[in-house]
């Protein structure tokens, strides 16, 4: 079970490079033509591609690629030769960073009232949770970048705008340094996790069992907790964990907004230089995170939903 | 008040009306707008007055004008967009979650694979292969999202084909597109429903992200999202020209969640048709 | 220059133009203050402390080769380690860096350059000719360099003496100094090729480089220039955001920025912390460029009905809130000595425009446009489309992707946004751009009388008489060409007011992206 799972992971690790790759040389342009830019001519591309070796045929670069992967070796950039997982490593710290910094507030924020909002369905606490929730989701994520560094940073000096880490900053600067972004980030994701909680309790609210407890004169509150949440933790969790990969793969504006250098910017650029292993370590990296959550979602549904564990 | 021979709560009819308002807006928009669409009246960023109501945005057009017609290109859009999204997705979710073992390995992995690069990477590439076109911006964000919808919908499916009314179809002898469509889809609706609303809403801001990479919306046509980015450098200085797009998709994006609540809390009653399965 | 004046001072910030600099230009002498007074006390540099200067222009791919410079951040950490051959002084002219002075006969083809005595790398190698001529041997023959092209015309290089190094051109060429003050035209040590540990003679030593993220020098405290070189070190971050920017300035995160929009330029002079620097510099030519060989761009009335039906003054005014100047379509920046100021820029005629564009049989126009041109691009395009609308004309305006644009768009649509950057000298930027073979002919516009005239001026030393050719070959363009170069934009930097000594600079912004050794806090 565990093992065709991580079996079928690396499937997926694999299918994502190539697709990747075959995405990057569809792509008009290569990363000479995309470095030189407006000053390129026919001559001096032609002198790049051949320094790179882009003169060879695209293959033969995909193979050498996987084989040094597989050795563990991720390469190093085209456009600048700087070895790619000493530039990706820091990068990706930071991006997990401010992704497990966000889901520490998002997650009981969401839970929390979504399970609450079930509970008190159609009174004051539900509304009042699902209007703040839906106003939150409502705007741009640049938008709510922009008026937290209005109101925190500019009007009142409290945060930086600028969330620029290094390695070397010390934990508690870089809380503060990280907090504007992570509220930004927290703002987009809790309605969706918020709503769903709520939506999927109250689904399982119609069912036979749940009804049979009612009739058994327990508490709205016992209900909800003891028998409507159980069953309905599968959409949930499978909710939560796409937003937590949201977290590290979907941030790439708020990470522009703030100037955090995390993975997201990183492949952005790569793209728009056609730096195709670069690109392609990110899409991996990426795609292990996500893949990681998934298989935990899973798994965690079919723990938690008895039925489930029935082969079909 | 009753509506479709059920009693509204007032939150609905509230919903409702931002709803209504908002296609009467989106269909009457010519005839509603002051200028023309393209109009310059002014000056970047004058401020509001008798002549433009919301003041004019960056390069000098009408606001209020902009609001209008940015409110047929955006819902238009957003609403094509997450119908096409919607069924790609439920219908590859629902079949993965009836269909067997092997189908649902190979769409999951295949729905894994387009998910776990970010949307924004995706989106930059296929529309750089793809060209910027109306068709290709609804066709690319429909697609990309499908697979958000495609996770729910399997998650649901999955969690009904458990249950045993559907097991005693199967037994019956019942077909896969019967189970679905009879079985599944009825009972999957009211969270699919929730996530429809939400949906609809993030694709309009995921417009918006976009053109902070300079793809969107055709030139010169309004969107909301767009509007919202063209003239978000002036926030900081206390300029409010895009508060007025953004507070556009905030009112539209509670109306309609709020109505979908109220069909929410219709269908999760203990009554009619799946409290008697 | 027909916007007559530069926008009016905010109560505090400081603006300074080109022209109030060349007023004030006999002064420059005397003290380095911009306004040409006396030189307080307050304002003597004076050493110490880290400038952190947030820019726009790099990304994470960015390298330390500086055959692969494109942008502003690759210029100014290219000018904090190394030096280039040939520095542009503050009146527009070549004068010696590393190539100390120069010398050359009638014909323009013999140049003889002394190389400066005692200047020695970071490694402590000193410098020779060996190091001139490797460095310029990176250039040529199969490379990747984007200065090839400029220095396609070196036939032959020679040492004369350990410093002294003799160039041959294969046709004459009175500008080569200039061409050799490209921001390409760096000097490492002969034989150099570890990039990751670069060795300059600049007044800064790299100490970290995180490309898209920051790039930190640091003071050798032995730099060869007298009056240069004042910080302990310059860290320079990344801030591709002009909102987060210009905040990052106010807020006192940075001490220095690149620009700054100039739409919100207005509300950042209100800042008592901050001064901003306006430049009229040699680059920032925004233009939407036909190809003269398209069906609907091959009659001259087309494009002329266009030069009539684009409103230049109200793009100046909506979208660079006056922070530019009309453009005449020539490319030379009207602050160039040798602009021509008696062909004034096709002003807005729609009634013109509308007879001309009939004239031509009214022709499908399309114009693709995207912000990865330049900023300002989009709303440029809306603005003429609007303007050609009161004319009657109707164009299509296609929206492309900034990603790939000048590979896919670029040189390849008929009708397109495009910017030009400045050219060391005139005739670079004329022959670069509108010479018949020239790889950068944007235009496909071919006049041999044109290329005969650009060469003929190329080697003749008179002034006057240049200055006759090069007008008359701005006039061709002007009145044939299929560029329309509605505005020239000014550089806008932004300093935390403690920063002193940065002088708009007449080809660069941020003092010619020099400010790391020109600089110095208060």
């Amino acid at each position: 079970m565990i093992l065709s799972r991580i079996g079928l992971g690396l499937l997926t690790l694999l299918v994502v490079s190539i697709v990747i790759f075959v995405l990057t040389q569809i792509l008009p342009g290569d990363t000479a033509t995309s470095v030189l830019g407006q000053n390129a001519t026919p001559e001096t591309l032609a002198a790049f591609r051949h320094e790179l070796g882009l003169d060879r045929p695209a293959a033969l670069r995909y193979l050498a690629w996987l084989g040094g992967v597989l050795h563990g070796d991720f390469g190093v950039a085209l456009t600048n030769k700087q070895d790619i997982v000493e530039v990706l490593g820091p990068r990706f710290r930071n991006t997990l960073f401010l992704a497990g910094y966000a889901a520490l507030m998002a997650l009981p924020l969401a839970v929390g009232f979504g399970i609450l909002a079930a509970i008190r369905e159609g009174r004051l606490t539900d509304r009042l949770a699902n209007i703040v929730a839906l106003l939150a989701i409502s705007m741009p994520e640049f938008f709510v970048g922009y008026l937290l560094i209005l109101n925190l940073s500019v009007n009142h000096e409290w945060f930086p705008s600028l969330a620029t880490v290094g390695t070397d900053t010390p934990f508690g600067e870089r809380v503060w340094a990280v907090t504007l972004p992570a509220v930004t980030l927290t703002f987009l994701v809790t309605a969706h996790m918020l709503r769903m909680t709520r939506n999927s309790v109250l689904s399982t609210m119609s069912t036979a069992y749940v009804e049979m407890a009612f009739l058994k004169g327990l508490s709205r509150a016992r209900v909800v907790t003891r028998h409507a949440l159980p069953n309905a933790a599968s959409p949930v969790i499978s909710v939560i964990a796409l937003n937590l990969a949201y977290l590290v793969v979907g941030v790439v504006v708020v990470e522009n907004v703030f100037t955090y250098p995390g993975v997201g910017q990183y492949m952005i650029d790569a793209v728009s230089k056609r730096d195709v292993p670069v690109i392609e370590a990110c899409g991996i990296v990426f795609a292990g995170v996500f893949i990681t959550l998934n298989t935990f979602a899973d798994v965690m549904a079919i723990v938690l939903n008895p039925r489930l564990r029935h082969p079909r | 008040m009753t509506i479709f021979g059920h009693k509204a709560p007032l939150t609905a009819v509230v919903g409702l009306a931002i709803i209504l308002l908002n296609l009467l807006v989106a269909l009457a928009g010519p005839y509603l707008a002051p200028y023309g669409e393209t109009q310059v009246v002014g000056g970047g960023w004058d401020p509001a007055s008798a002549a433009a109501w919301f003041g004019t945005d960056q390069i000098g057009r009408d606001m209020f004008t902009r609001l209008v017609y940015g409110a047929r290109m955006t819902i238009g859009i957003a609403f094509v967009t997450t119908i096409l999204s919607f069924a790609i997705g439920i219908t590859l979710g629902l079949v993965a979650a009836v269909a067997g073992r092997w189908v649902d390995a190979l769409i999951s992995r295949a729905v894994d694979v387009v998910l776990s690069i970010p949307l924004l990477i995706w989106a930059l590439m296929i529309l750089n292969v793809l060209g910027q076109s109306l068709f290709s911006l609804v066709f690319t964000i429909g697609c990309l999202d499908s697979t958000r919808v495609f996770r729910l919908a399997r998650a649901l499916g999955l969690n009904l084909v458990s249950l045993d009314f559907v097991e005693v179809a199967r037994m019956r002898g019942e077909g896969l597109w019967w189970v679905i469509s009879r079985e599944i889809l009825p009972n999957a609706a009211a969270p699919l429903m929730s996530e429809f609303g939400l949906r609809f809403c993030f694709n309009f801001l995921f417009i918006a992200a976009l053109s902070f990479l300079g793809l969107g919306v055709p030139l010169p046509y309004a969107d909301w999202g767009g509007m919202v980015k063209d003239n978000v450098g002036g926030i900081s200085f206390g300029l409010p020209a895009a508060l007025y797009p953004a507070a556009a998709i905030a009112l539209l994006t509670v109306g309609i969640n709020l109505v979908v609540d109220w069909f929410l809390s219709i269908d999760a009653r203990p009554s009619g048709a799946q409290a008697e399965m | 220059m027909k916007t007559a004046e530069p926008p009016s001072p905010g109560p505090s910030g400081l603006i300074v133009d080109r022209r109030q600099l060349l007023a004030g230009a006999g002064a420059l002498g005397l003290a380095l203050g911009p306004m040409g007074g006396l030189a307080r006390a307050e304002d003597a540099p004076k050493k110490g402390g880290t400038l952190r200067m947030g820019m726009e222009g790099g990304s994470a791919s960015d390298s330390l080769d500086f055959r692969t410079y494109t942008d502003s951040i690759h210029i100014s950490y290219g000018y904090q380690i190394f030096n280039g051959m040939v520095e542009i002084a503050q009146d527009g002219t070549a004068t010696g860096e590393l190539l100390e002075s120069w010398s050359t006969k009638p014909g323009a083809t013999e140049w003889v350059f002394d190389v400066r005595k005692g200047v020695t790398f970071h490694s402590g190698k000193t410098l020779d000719a060996d190091d001139i001529i490797y460095s310029l041997n990176l250039h040529r023959g199969e490379t990747k360099s984007p200065a090839k092209d400029l220095l396609s015309a070196i036939a032959d290089i020679r040492k004369l003496g350990p410093n002294q190094v003799g160039i041959t051109l294969s046709s004459g060429n009175a500008d080569l100094p200039y061409n050799l003050s490209d921001y390409h035209v760096l000097v490492v040590p002969n034989g150099f090729s570890d990039w990751s540990k670069p060795d300059g003679t600049g007044a800064y030593a790299l100490e970290t480089f995180q490309p898209g993220v920051k790039v930190v020098t640091r003071n050798t405290g032995r730099y060869w220039k007298p009056n240069r070189a004042w910080f302990d070190s310059i860290e320079i971050r990344y801030i591709p955001d002009v909102a987060a920017r210009t905040q990052a300035l106010i807020s006192g995160q940075v001490d220095a920025v690149n620009r700054l929009d100039p739409k919100t330029v207005g509300f950042v002079l209100k800042s008592p912390k901050v001064d901003v620097v306006q430049s009229k510099g040699s680059g920032n030519r925004f233009a939407f460029v036909a190809h003269c060989d398209d069906p609907s761009f091959a009659s001259n009335d087309t494009r002329m009905a266009l030069k009539y039906g684009i409103d230049r003054q109200k793009i100046v005014d909506t979208v660079y809130k006056g922070y530019a100047s009309i453009g005449n379509d020539t490319l030379i920046a009207p602050s160039n000595p040798y602009f021509v100021p008696n062909t004034p820029p096709h002003s807005y005629d729609p009634d013109r425009a509308a007879s001309l564009y009939k004239k031509a049989g009214s022709p499908p126009l399309q114009l693709q446009v995207s912000e990865g041109a330049f900023s300002g691009a989009t709303d440029s395009a809306v603005l003429f489309q609007e303007s050609l609308k009161k004319a009657g004309i109707n164009l299509d305006l296609k929206r492309v992707s900034a990603d790939g644009y000048w590979d896919n768009v670029w040189l390849k649509a008929p009708f397109c946004a495009v910017y030009w950057g400045g050219r060391p000298s005139v005739d670079l930027q004329l022959s670069q751009t509108f010479f018949s073979t020239a790889n950068w002919n944007d235009s496909h516009w071919r006049d041999p009388g044109f290329d005969k005239l650009v060469v003929a001026a190329r080697i003749e030393l008179d002034p006057a008489k240049r200055k006759s050719m090069y007008a008359e070959a701005q006039h061709m363009i002007a009145d044939t060409g299929g560029m329309i170069c509605y505005a020239v934009g000014d550089y806008l930097d932004g300093y935390a007011k403690k920063v002193k000594g940065v002088v708009p600079h007449p080809r660069y912004d941020m003092a010619d992206q020099r400010a790391a050794e020109k600089a110095w806090f208060a």
